[in-house]
């Protein structure tokens, strides 16, 4: 059990400020000719990142927005490539994403599911097989074949959320805690989450909710402005994140996961 | 099952050749279909309206050009016409493929930054589709003009020579360009200039000959022009296409394919800071 998952070595990140960025053909050749073009500035989001995850551990990441968190799991994910340093994943990895907005709406919610399936790295053949237990639970069976603009909001947040859901990964990721639908549906999506928490033996929680964070890791990691300022003990580190933006006390907020 | 997969995402590199090969075709088996759906909204025959275009150009060409030209073409109006449909169907492709290749990374911005994919396989989607597209649409007229002009199969088959020159020539300028896109999001209107160029160049409505011989070389520079002859060649002279014509729509195929291949590989690892 005490096998190592994922390790981050000295992990520094620049990227591009968007900001600056122009965007733009005619401007740069313009700004070539004139002698004024100037390259692009780069900015890092991570500074010096190492941590060691073990199979089995359940580790929050907190910090105040802006502080590298999603960027952090996006370089975990491989979306991203350190500048420096290295990261190693043993396992497959599942990032828990919204896909509600990314969905083709001409295509059937059939294809949709083979689609996404194929994209979250499982095969075709795979995917057929397991439409129909993902039609079933996001209570769709009888829209397999209607095009995905016939369904309403709520249900294509339903349909996203069993898609994304529809995992066994050996390391999930969570950034914020997903939960959708009416009242029947946000029970059956906890319920779901909270199975996916107690199947997959490593579990990274990047959350605002410190009371989640509190109640479910083992460990927490606080970065801030992308820099490791605090690893170990969930409530210290809470503690000292909360301190540091002058917050005394956490305030639950209402809802629950 | 499920765990083999996921490496292939996450351990890509570490993993041999034929996994990352196995995940490209599985991707472009979902994401090719995808394409055709959005563009004909579910309908196989919509496939067919992309034959709209090329008939209604050549019909147009052939009106207004067809008896000034006829003479380059052994006085055959008919003639003409099957050389400007040859043509058009290259233009087509090309201007369909690449231009569509052009956006493909950025619209699936969103995607990318959730998922990990590997970046080509947008641009090759596009391409794949506007294959798919030809050999359902275009090809069999194609092959019927020329199973008229020469009754021999075996000309049917060597199409398949300018084609796939074709293809690479619009691979590695659709890569080139999906990747330029990233960076610059006017580039759209240059290339619409530059795709006017390739077509006024390529001689699909006009015989090359009426061009100045000293003008003519520079013609060839159009990686098109060579694959256009031999098309032409193939299917109208019913002769097997001069060696010269095939080897340099091969050689510039080659060429822009690894040049893009190149360009691609070197600047991919900025684009997720600018999507």
């Amino acid at each position: 059990m005490d096998q190592e998952v994922i390790r981050l070595n000295n992990v520094s990140l620049w990227r591009r400020t968007q900001e600056e960025f122009s965007y733009d053909l005619k401007r740069t050749v313009i700004s070539f000719l004139q002698g004024k073009y100037i390259k692009p500035a780069k900015k890092q989001v991570l500074k010096d990142v190492n941590f060691v995850v073990k199979s089995g551990e359940k580790i929050g990441i907190i910090g105040s927005n802006g502080a590298g968190k999603s960027t952090l799991l996006k370089v975990i994910c491989g979306i991203l490539d350190p500048t420096f340093g290295t990261v190693r994943v043993r396992g497959n990895i599942a990032p828990l994403i919204e896909l509600g907005a990314g969905f083709n709406m001409e295509m059937s919610v059939k294809d949709n599911i083979i689609l996404y399936g194929v994209l979250l790295g499982y095969s075709k053949e795979e995917m057929k097989t397991r439409t129909n237990e993902i039609l079933e639970f996001a209570e769709l069976e009888e829209y397999g074949e209607v095009p995905v603009k016939a369904l309403s909001s709520g249900m294509k947040a339903r349909l996203g959320f069993s898609v994304a859901t529809d995992v066994k990964p050996d390391i999930l990721i969570l950034d914020e805690v997903l939960s959708v639908g009416d009242a029947k549906f946000t029970h059956k999506s906890r319920e779901r989450i909270q199975s996916l928490w107690e199947q997959s033996s490593t579990i990274l929680f990047v959350s605002h909710s410190l009371e989640y964070v509190k109640d479910l890791c083992d460990r927490c990691i606080w970065l801030n402005h992308g820099e490791i300022a605090y690893h170990g003990n969930t409530q210290e580190a809470i503690k000292l994140y909360l301190d540091s933006v002058g917050v005394k006390e956490y305030i639950r907020p209402p809802s629950a996961l | 099952m499920i765990l083999t997969r996921k490496k292939t995402l996450m351990m890509w590199e570490k993993l041999p050749f034929s996994n990352d090969i196995e995940r490209y075709w599985q991707l472009l088996s979902v994401l090719v279909p995808q394409n055709l759906n959005t563009r004909y909204r579910g309908s196989f025959l919509g496939v067919y309206w992309s034959l709209l275009n090329p008939i209604i150009m050549t019909t147009l060409y052939t009106v207004i050009f067809g008896t000034t030209f006829a003479s380059y073409f052994g006085d055959s109006i008919i003639n003409y016409m099957f050389a400007a449909f040859t043509g058009l169907l290259v233009i087509n492709f090309y201007n369909s493929a690449t231009t569509q290749a052009l956006s493909s990374i950025v619209i699936n911005g969103d995607l990318l930054n959730k998922i990990k994919l590997p970046l080509p396989v947008f641009p090759l989607s596009m391409i794949a589709a506007n294959i798919f597209q030809f050999i359902v649409g275009s090809l069999p007229l194609l092959i019927i003009v020329t199973l008229i002009k020469t009754h021999n199969i075996l000309f049917v088959f060597s199409l398949l020579l300018p084609f796939s020159a074709l293809v690479l020539v619009c691979t590695g300028i659709g890569l080139f360009l999906s990747a330029l896109f990233v960076f610059f999001r006017d580039l759209g209107y240059f290339y619409e200039i530059a795709t006017f160029i390739v077509w006024i160049t390529s001689p699909v409505f006009y015989p090359s000959e009426i061009v100045p011989a000293r003008v003519q070389p520079f013609l060839y520079l159009n990686p098109l022009v060579p694959i256009i002859e031999s098309l032409r060649q193939i299917s109208l002279d019913g002769t097997f296409p001069e060696f010269s014509h095939l080897m340099k729509g091969f050689l510039s195929g080659i060429v822009i394919l690894t040049l893009g291949c190149l360009f691609f590989r070197k600047v991919q690892s900025s684009f997720m800071d600018l999507l």
